[in-house]
């Protein structure tokens, strides 16, 4: 339908309306309607097959058969043919929760007019070579998938053999390096064909199965190396911290029980069984076979585009006292899940028709997986014992979560799967904010133990979703919280959360959201679009000083004009024989003028700057006082220096160590601020990213010898002082976190108490970035193994300098 | 692969219908007025196929540079940010220009960002060629958006009523009064 009439019939009330209002006049539309005509077999093919299983009012059986009955009815029309295996093909790796019901449709069309399937066999071979050769490991696990869908008309062992080869090539790779992470990879595709080998028509795969899974034994269920740093609950010296499960560990142990339990994989859909019993003139079981195409593993396997690390399970619904989502004993819980990341994964391009599965995921799985779409929570103790209480909403919404806080990064944008949920709250908010607010409560109370990077993540996922909708939030719930010391992590995180919110919003808006306890929390100054500029308070040192610079600066006055009020005060300062560098109280007074100046918005900070800064340039020396000056001025509206700080980094007016220097040197009671974090993350990301990028950039085809040389000292300078800048982290932060630094808070000195929380903050600090080190590091060694072709010599011809042709 | 595979799921990372038929417009335009030779086997180059630059419309008029630059830099580090502005006084005018560094970060915000709230407003987003001088300015006859002029919807965000309609609406009254 959509393809052919998208305009609404009464397109009257859209802005610009002025052109339809003739319209109004109109009680009918007397255009001429659009001719009727048939559609041709392969269009009508291709919706029947995109739409198929979606409707929860269709019997997908009978869906199925049509298909199949008009592709097979028809198979010497090329065009439905080609159309039909590519479209089918591209479902399996663009839609996999279709995959076995795709696959029913084959085996249909196999038992109506059996030679067709050949073709799509072998094409969906030539797929999983093209896949395996660009090391695209999930495309080359949903083409298998497929394929194991298929194995009861596969001649011989069908699939097995290439499981086989793909166990083989995973042993060689864990042999020869146990830290690999390309095997536990591999071994993780077997491991989900398995399930869809056992629940398609082939009937005699049970000992095979039973064989391979003991065989992925030996990597599968080793803890792998990386796992650690990975792990999103560390636990920050809280003693309830439960050690990681990695998916593979997870899914042999239920693949095991399985096998001894006799397969019943319930929550698996086996449409082609309905069809069999929906006494249609077809029969499944004894239909012929075909053989499977010979699959092609090259001997050296690509790594792929995306690194690789070990998956844990995560959930936020873990240790409800009724169960929404699956039990990790039970198979359904990677099963489910498996399929739910590759959807959303996939489909990054649509958050739309992502967020749509996800509320339509009980349409693909078994009947009776799930209790009814948005029962209350309250409402699933009443349920039967024997009966399921999986809540749908709960097991999609965990599966975004466990992206959204996938360690070290997910797949996409972060600000993708904030899309996601968003999304599915529009679609269906009875069924999905009650989900989203137990999930919040759940993550809220593990904030002190979870890893600090995803404390970050989770507040600015919080305060972004808050703002689609109307920032409501039962706020009441945490009150008792407010009271905690501003060390405290969920006392952190409750400041944080609120001051994104007002980022994206502003503060009187907020305050208006919030409860009586909180309103403390956002201040008056908070509420100042322009914060005071200091040197108009007398008692300021260099007070009339700092004015008259700042009424220099803002009148745009030439260096010269400037350059006396400067000198002045440097001199003033070493006459009283201040305890700072004379510079850094002329910079102070420019920088704040600069700031204050500039306060209106980020465009007019930032064409002062350019303004001013070949002098800012020139006070490296006093780089510290330049952040400190900024962060100053918008102590109450950290967000806003934080960003200027990003600027002035870009201008090279700042260096990423000074940012580190000052914002993990100087207190250790900052390190609870999130706009501290905020900076650092920024500043480190900003490192990283220029590493990444010229190390890219020797990878180059036809880069000219000389070229690549100096692009290689280039590449060896920048990651040195990558490897310097971690090292100053490291020094910074282990002085935090083995408490060995002195401490002050508010000009004093600090409790037991805080002093215990500060050595907290440093080592959380710790773990996050030794990771972002270690995945770098991870990074460029994978890259090191790209092999560039080398500009080819004999093709460089020398060519002479042209001789300057004058033209009049 | 070749590109022309499509998606078994449209992609919102497309320009919109809007600039696609602003273009054919001025495409049949240019061909009416000189009879330049035709080249249909070279396509002309997609302007849009590096793109770095978001048009971003739907804004309140009270919507900040700094609001848009706390969402917008969620899909990258953001290059430039141009805001839309009255043509007569200088104040925003409900739109403005983001530019990323890179095409990948653009086509990012296009898919996440584009639809969602900023402000408690549903925004737009459109790929766009790039931002020139001049374009920052409202196009409407009273110096907003065209839009702006002829909406009949109470838009409190966006200043009330059309422009066009207050100003008839007050005139009416002018000339009732007149009248009495």
């Amino acid at each position: 339908m959509a393809d052919y009439d998208h305009r609404p019939r009464g397109g009257r009330g859209g802005y610009n309306n002025r052109k339809r209002r003739y319209r109004d006049e109109d009680d009918y539309d007397r255009r001429p309607q659009r001719r009727r005509y048939e559609e041709p077999l392969s269009v009508k093919v291709r919706k029947q097959l995109l739409a198929i299983a979606e409707s929860p009012l269709k019997r997908v059986e009978d869906e199925v058969y049509s298909i199949a009955k008009v592709v097979a009815d028809n198979h010497e029309d090329a065009e439905l043919r080609k159309s039909f295996e590519d479209l089918a093909l591209q479902l399996v790796v663009e839609q996999p929760f279709k995959t076995p019901f795709v696959a029913s449709v084959v085996l249909a069309i196999n038992a109506l007019k059996s030679d067709f399937v050949d073709s799509i066999i072998a094409k969906a071979v030539t797929e999983f070579d093209s896949a395996i050769s660009r090391g695209e490991w999930r495309e080359v696990k949903l083409l298998m998938k497929f394929l194991g869908c298929l194995q009861g008309i596969l001649e011989g062992d069908g699939v097995f053999p290439v499981l086989q080869d793909i166990l083989t090539k995973a042993v060689e790779l864990q042999t020869e390096n146990s830290d690999d992470t390309l095997g536990p990879e591999l071994v993780k595709i077997i491991l989900f064909t398995i399930p869809y080998i056992m629940v398609s028509s082939g009937s005699d795969a049970i000992e095979k199965a039973a064989s391979m899974i003991e065989n992925t034994d030996i990597i599968a269920s080793e803890p792998h190396v990386l796992q650690a740093l990975v792990d999103p609950y560390p636990g920050n010296g809280k003693e309830d911290a439960t050690p990681p499960t990695s998916v593979l560990q997870l899914l042999q142990k239920q693949l095991s029980n399985e096998a001894t339990n006799g397969w019943e994989l319930a929550c698996l859909p086996r449409p082609w069984k309905l069809l069999q019993d929906a006494e249609q003139e077809i029969t499944i079981a004894n239909a012929p076979k075909h053989v499977l195409p010979p699959v092609n593993l090259p001997e050296v396997l690509v790594a792929g585009p995306r690194a690789l690390f070990p998956e844990l399970y995560f959930s936020v619904y873990a240790n409800q006292d009724v169960e929404t989502v699956p039990p990790t004993t039970d198979i359904a819980s990677c099963l489910l899940r498996d399929a739910l990341i590759d959807t959303i994964n996939i489909l990054d391009y649509n958050r739309n028709a992502t967020a749509k599965f996800l509320i339509d995921l009980d349409c693909y799985f078994s009947p009776g997986t799930f209790v009814k779409r948005a029962t209350p929570f309250d409402r699933l103790r009443d349920i039967d014992g024997d009966r399921s209480t999986w809540k749908p909403e709960d097991v999609a919404v965990d599966a975004v979560f466990s992206q959204l806080f996938q360690l070290p990064a997910p797949e996409h944008k972060l600000v993708y799967y904030h899309s996601v949920l968003t999304e599915a709250c529009k679609i269906a908010p009875a069924a999905i904010a009650p989900s989203l607010g137990r999930a919040i409560r759940y993550l809220y109370r593990g904030v002190d133990s979870m890893d600090l990077e995803l404390s970050y993540r989770f507040m600015d996922w919080f305060s972004h979703h808050l703002s689609n909708f109307g920032f409501t939030w039962k706020w009441t719930e945490w009150i008792d919280d407010v009271e905690l010391p501003s060390l405290d992590p969920k006392k952190a995180f409750i400041q944080g959360a609120l001051d994104k919110e007002i980022r994206l919003s502003f503060a009187q808006r907020i305050k208006g959201t919030l409860p009586a306890p909180y309103q403390q929390l956002i201040t008056e100054e908070k509420e100042k679009d322009t914060p005071d500029f200091k040197y108009n308070d007398e008692a300021t040192p260099f007070a009339a000083d700092g004015r008259e610079l700042m009424s220099l600066v803002k009148k745009k006055s030439p260096e010269d004009a400037i350059e006396p009020i400067i000198t002045r005060i440097q001199s003033t300062a070493k006459d009283l024989n201040l305890p700072l560098p004379p510079l850094y109280y002329s910079t102070d007074a420019y920088v704040t003028s600069i700031c204050y100046i500039g306060s209106k918005s980020l465009s007019h900070v930032l064409s002062c700057i350019e303004r001013c800064k070949d002098r800012l340039l020139a006070s490296s020396e006093a780089r510290s006082q330049i952040i400190e000056s900024v962060m100053a001025y918008w102590k109450d509206q950290p967000g806003i220096g934080v960003n200027i700080v990003d600027k002035l980094l870009n201008y090279t007016i700042l260096s990423p160590d000074s940012v580190i220097e000052w914002a993990l040197g100087k207190s250790g009671s900052n390190l609870s601020e999130s706009a501290i974090f905020e900076m650092v993350a920024a500043t480190v990301g900003k490192v990283t990213g220029r590493v990444r990028q010229v190390v890219k950039s020797t990878q180059e085809p036809d880069i000219p010898a000389d070229e690549k040389a100096t692009l290689q000292e280039t590449v060896d300078r920048e990651r040195q002082s990558m490897k310097e800048l971690f090292e100053l982290m490291e020094d910074k932060l282990t002085g935090w976190a083995s408490g060995s630094k002195d401490q002050m808070l508010d000009g004093r000195g600090v409790t037991d108490e805080e002093s215990a929380m500060i050595v907290q903050w440093g080592e959380r600090y710790l773990r996050v970035f030794r990771r972002r080190g270690a995945v770098e590091e991870a990074w460029f060694l994978d890259q090191s193994k790209i092999v560039v072709p080398a500009a080819v010599e004999e093709m460089k011809v020398d060519i002479p300098e042209p001789e300057t042709v004058e033209i009049d | 692969m070749p590109a022309a595979v499509r998606n078994t799921v449209d992609r919102l990372d497309k320009p919109s219908a809007y600039y696609q038929g602003r273009n054919k417009r001025k495409y049949n335009r240019d061909d009416d007025r000189e009879d330049r030779p035709k080249t249909p086997d070279e396509p002309a180059e997609d302007p849009l196929k590096d793109a770095t630059t978001l048009y971003v419309g739907n804004l309140s008029f009270y919507t900040t540079e700094e609001q848009i630059h706390e969402l917008f830099a969620k899909c990258g580090e953001i290059k430039r940010l141009v805001m839309g502005l009255d043509r007569f006084n200088k104040t925003p005018c409900g739109f403005c220009f983001v530019e990323y560094y890179t095409h990948q970060d653009a086509l990012d915000c296009m898919k996440y960002i584009g639809g969602t709230k900023l402000d408690e407003r549903v925004i737009r987003t459109d790929l766009d060629p790039g931002f020139q001088e001049g374009r920052q300015y409202g196009r409407g006859k009273s110096g907003g958006q065209v839009r702006d002029e002829y909406r009949e919807e109470y838009d409190e965000g966006r200043g009330g009523l059309g422009r066009a309609i207050q100003a008839e609406r007050m005139k009416e009254e002018e000339e009732y009064g007149k009248g009495r």
